[in-house]
């Protein structure tokens, strides 16, 4: 219990730093954009990919069980949206991006760590929550925004299709039947979510990078953990946003 | 292309979704034309910002907003103290006439409530857009219940306090019953005696006879030979035995009847 509580203690710790280091020390912009490009454009047509899958599931899935119980689809588009803009979106693009943009971080900080590169910087008088995580955390953050509208957008648009060559609700019977559940404070919300995933997926990433142990073995661990750790953080806080913004409804 | 210039055409994509999603759901409309109406309740019964605005049926438009408004009166004076903001569309508007009723009415499986506009008559004024018009308040089921628990309570009481008598009227009306069905059963058996069929067919031919002479003597002709022996009659009727021997005398026929 007691390394548990060392190690919330020093993850608080790291949080307290990065926020410090975040409105008073100068930004690393060229590098930032460099980290945008990598988890925004890098990741667009993985999450374009997926997310299209995901939303022929939801569709399919959610005319299936309606007409098992009611007999009757013809609320699917409408709720369906609003499952992908409330939920679906934001947690499998943020779940998405921990598995490629938070563990190449954690395996990246963690070389860097085996290396002694941090220590080096450390020497240097360079502060490396400064140098390596802020860039990280800016251009997660507004990557998963930027991501998550497209994929709200994105898997709406798959799912008309499908309404339109399946379920026969043309394109028009979609938007009429979206616009009864849907509104725009949907998104706005789902952007929120994106927000916070994306906060958390560098900080815990750099966190397990930061504490990596020597070898390749220590890499390959800090890797696994921040990936694990982080995609439950990210279903744990969208409980905790989902319930919040529960009280707006 | 540079890197910054890859990631600012990805923020720019995201920002136009955004703004497409928004005309999607309604948030922007640059190219829609459309009239407001307040429409003043008092009990709006579920109805939320968002829901439709239909006329005969046909979605014309949505409830924007939802506001109370606890010192608003009627130009009648009447108190109405919830205000709803709608929107029409264009297209619809002059099918809305100053004696057009808004209801709040159900639809769909889920029981979806809307707006429901009943079109005016043409000798009617159109509205203006922003005017200030009084809806139709939907029935409180809530209410109705209550009511009949009461109704349900009274007719408890006075079961209770005259069930002597109620007692006394459900045996007389089962002794009605029992009564009339027996009588049923007769006329039943009854109708399925030869003797009765042949009495009752016998009947029905007197019937038939007697209309057919009636007819007769309805005819024209049986008036004529009526007005006829009534003259007949009247002339006969000053006759006694010495007049009529005289007519016979007068006329050489020796009659020894009289």
């Amino acid at each position: 219990m007691t390394t548990i509580y060392r190690d919330v203690y020093s993850f608080l710790e790291l949080v307290k730093k990065t926020v410090m280091s975040l409105f008073l020390k100068p930004l690393r912009v060229k590098e930032t954009f460099q980290q945008l490009y990598f988890v925004a454009n890098g990741s667009l047509w993985i999450i374009v990919f997926c997310v299209c899958f995901a939303a022929v599931v939801t569709i399919l899935e959610s005319s299936f069980h309606m007409k098992l119980v009611i007999q009757n689809d013809s609320m699917v588009p409408g709720f369906a949206s609003l499952l992908i803009l409330r939920e679906l979106g934001a947690v499998v693009t943020a779940l998405l991006l921990t598995s490629r943009v938070g563990a190449g971080i954690a395996a990246e900080v963690g070389s860097m760590k085996v290396t002694e590169q941090i220590d080096a910087l450390r020497m240097l008088g360079i502060d490396p929550i400064q140098f390596l995580l802020i860039p990280r955390l800016i251009a997660t953050t507004l990557g998963c925004m930027i991501l998550c509208v497209v994929a709200n957008l994105i898997c709406i648009f798959a799912a008309m299709i499908i309404s339109d060559q399946v379920l026969g609700y043309t394109p028009s019977m979609f938007l009429t039947a979206m616009n009864r559940f849907v509104q725009f404070r949907d998104l706005i919300f789902s952007v929120v979510k994106a927000m916070f995933f994306g906060m958390t997926i560098p900080m815990i990433s750099c966190f397990f990078g930061f504490r990596c142990k020597s070898g390749a073995d220590g890499v390959g661990s800090a890797t696994t953990q921040s990936v694990v750790f982080a995609s439950i953080s990210i279903i744990f806080l969208d409980f905790i946003l989902s319930y919040t913004f529960s009280y707006f409804y | 292309m540079k890197v910054e210039a890859k990631v600012g055409l990805l923020g720019f994509f995201s920002l136009v979704l955004i703004v497409v999603f928004a005309y999607l759901v309604g948030l922007i409309s640059p190219l829609r034309d459309t009239y407001d109406l307040n429409i003043m309740y008092n009990y709006a019964g579920g109805i939320e910002e968002g829901s439709p605005v239909r006329v005969m049926g046909i979605k014309v438009g949505k409830v924007r907003s939802i506001s109370f408004t606890p010192e608003y009166k009627l130009p009648s004076g009447e108190e109405v103290k919830l205000k709803i903001n709608i929107t029409v569309d264009k297209k619809a508007w002059k099918s809305i006439r100053k004696d057009s009723k808004f209801f709040i009415n159900l639809a769909g499986v889920i029981g979806e409530k809307f707006l429901e506009v009943s079109p005016g008559t043409l000798d009617q004024e159109e509205f203006k857009s922003g005017e200030y018009v009084r809806g139709e308040d939907p029935p409180r089921i809530d209410q109705l219940i209550s009511q009949s628990y009461g109704l349900a309570g009274k007719l408890i009481e006075i079961l209770n306090k005259n069930e002597g008598s109620v007692t006394n009227m459900i045996t007389q009306l089962d002794k009605l019953t029992t009564n009339f069905n027996k009588t049923l059963t007769l006329l039943d058996k009854t109708s399925k005696n030869k003797d009765m069929v042949r009495l009752l067919d016998n009947a029905v031919k007197i019937s038939d006879d007697l209309s057919y002479l009636t007819a007769g003597l309805r005819s024209k002709k049986a008036e004529e030979s009526y007005d006829i022996m009534h003259k007949l009659l009247f002339r006969l009727e000053p006759l006694d035995g010495p007049s009529i021997r005289k007519f016979l005398q007068s006329e050489g026929i020796k009659a020894k009847i009289f």
